[in-house]
């Protein structure tokens, strides 16, 4: 799914944007409260994960034309 | 368990038999006898474990081991290839070996009939050169990817869910990260479903269980590249391929630096499997019978079904839908005044659901136990069960 993004694009706005669109979504990547990420799932940008770098740190030009997706993996357990 | 050098000699029958491997110079007779003195422990005979042992055998694997406790049911067989219609009702490993020995005689199979738990895991997996993780569950992912790391050996990783597949080679003994590395906690029970609530497509475990019996090959016989390090997505339904790359942490409580968990810990808990379904017991069930006996008295029971709509079209209580990823936005369609009996298919998703709603101010509520497919089997016998 795309979503558009005011200002600039880093983790924190997209998934603002993300939970807008999306309210059911608040509180199952990042949590309600701290708006940490869940540890039982990651971002990654590009191939690489990012899921410990700053969420306001701006994403690459890839992922701000939507040319690349942000990628939020789940864990996931089925056999 | 280690055959001798002259027991990995190949004998005509098998020269012929692995004729397409031995052409191959990166498998050759070295590859091919390396691949008959391997054991690998396949976990879960299922829809991942059936294409790696299937293939694994094919390939001349020496010894396998199948873990399973369950029996075959009529709802494996749509990916399960391991096991056909006449052997519902029997035991998985027991059909898996006769799947395995139609396949290669050769193959030496060890039957499991078991649960892994923290007990017994350490033991069963030691003799295994190469684990692959084709459970269902995530305490079994958490249990034998600490008990994997603890022993030094590489675990295959694999996992579906509807129509999108992981697989990963998790081997912290050559630098690679571990599960916990990747996912340090499970997610909650009941906010992620299984593949027995939220269904698979069947060919996608064939494809991700292949791809395991692939790695595992590849580590047995030292060739190629494998998926240490390294994320696989598989998108059934977009047909597309991508790899991500996977740092190990540092801190990481299994493989870290000053690792935390050294033994086996209770995995269900860890898991909190066991903490919802206590909370299940804590007063606020009903069992089919009672709210049958109930609604059958007229009883004013408002009935909340929270499942997807595709699971409604097999069959429903006559409840109000609403799928729980809705539930929080549509709380206005429920009454907090009276009693509503909530239920899904088995009586986790509806768990957590009244979790939501407890914390939304609403008191009178009941978990259906065993949810509609107890209905199925106790009260509607003509009922749908899936
Ligand atoms: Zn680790």
């Amino acid at each position: 799914m795309s979503v558009s993004v005011d200002g600039p694009v880093t983790r924190s706005s997209v998934l603002d944007a993300l939970e807008a669109a999306y309210p059911m979504l608040r509180g199952t990547i990042r949590d309600h409260d701290t708006k940490e990420r869940r540890p039982f799932l990651r971002f990654f940008v590009c191939g690489e994960d990012v899921s410990l770098a700053s969420p306001e740190d701006p994403l690459p030009e890839e992922i701000a034309s939507g040319r690349e997706p942000f990628m939020v993996i789940g864990a996931i357990a089925g056999g | 368990m280690k055959p001798s050098p002259a027991e990995r000699e190949l004998s005509r029958e098998e020269v012929a038999r692995y004729s397409r491997h031995l052409l191959l110079p990166e498998v050759g007779p070295g590859g091919q006898k390396a691949l008959k003195a391997a054991s690998v422990l396949i976990v879960g005979g299922g829809g991942l474990g059936s294409p790696a042992a299937m293939y694994l055998a094919a390939a001349g694997v020496g010894t396998l081991g199948i873990a399973d406790p369950d029996v075959v049911e009529l709802t494996n067989l749509q990916r399960q290839l391991l096991h056909k219609t006449a052997d519902i009702g029997r035991p998985k490993t027991d059909s898996a070996r006769e799947t395995i020995g139609g396949i290669n005689p050769h193959v030496n199979v060890q039957r499991m009939k078991l649960r892994l738990d923290s007990g017994n895991a350490l033991e069963i997996l030691s003799p295994y050169d190469v684990i692959i993780d084709g459970s269902d569950n995530f305490p079994t992912r958490y249990l034998l990817n600490d008990a994997c790391v603890i022993l030094g050996k590489p675990n295959v990783y694999g996992s579906v869910f509807r129509f999108e597949g992981q697989v990963s080679v998790f081997n912290p003994t050559v630098g690679g990260p571990c599960y916990r590395c990747l996912y340090p906690a499970p997610p909650p029970p009941g906010l992620v479903q299984s593949c027995a609530e939220g269904g698979v497509l069947g060919v996608l475990p064939g494809i991700i269980g292949s791809l395991q019996a692939l790695e595992a090959i590849k580590l047995i016989i030292g060739q190629g590249d494998t998926l240490t390090g390294k994320l696989l997505l598989f998108d059934a339904l977009g047909t597309k391929f991508r790899e991500l790359t996977l740092n190990r942490n540092p801190d990481c409580p299994v493989c870290g630096h000053n690792p935390t968990i050294r033994t086996l810990i209770d995995y269900e808990d860890f898991c909190g499997v066991r903490a919802l379904g206590d909370q299940e017991g804590g007063g606020e069930e009903i069992t089919v019978e009672e709210l049958k006996e109930r609604l059958d008295r007229g009883e004013d029971i408002f009935i909340l079904d929270v499942r997807e709509p595709q699971e409604y079209g097999i069959c429903n209580l006559g409840g109000h839908l609403i799928p729980p990823g809705e539930l929080p936005a549509r709380i206005a369609e429920l009454d907090r005044s009276r009693e509503i009996v909530v239920y899904c298919k088995t009586g986790i998703r509806s768990a957590r659901a009244i979790e939501t709603l407890r914390q939304k101010g609403f008191t009178k509520l009941r978990n259906l136990k065993g949810g509609i497919n107890a209905w199925a089997d106790r009260i509607d016998p003509t009922m749908a069960r899936y």
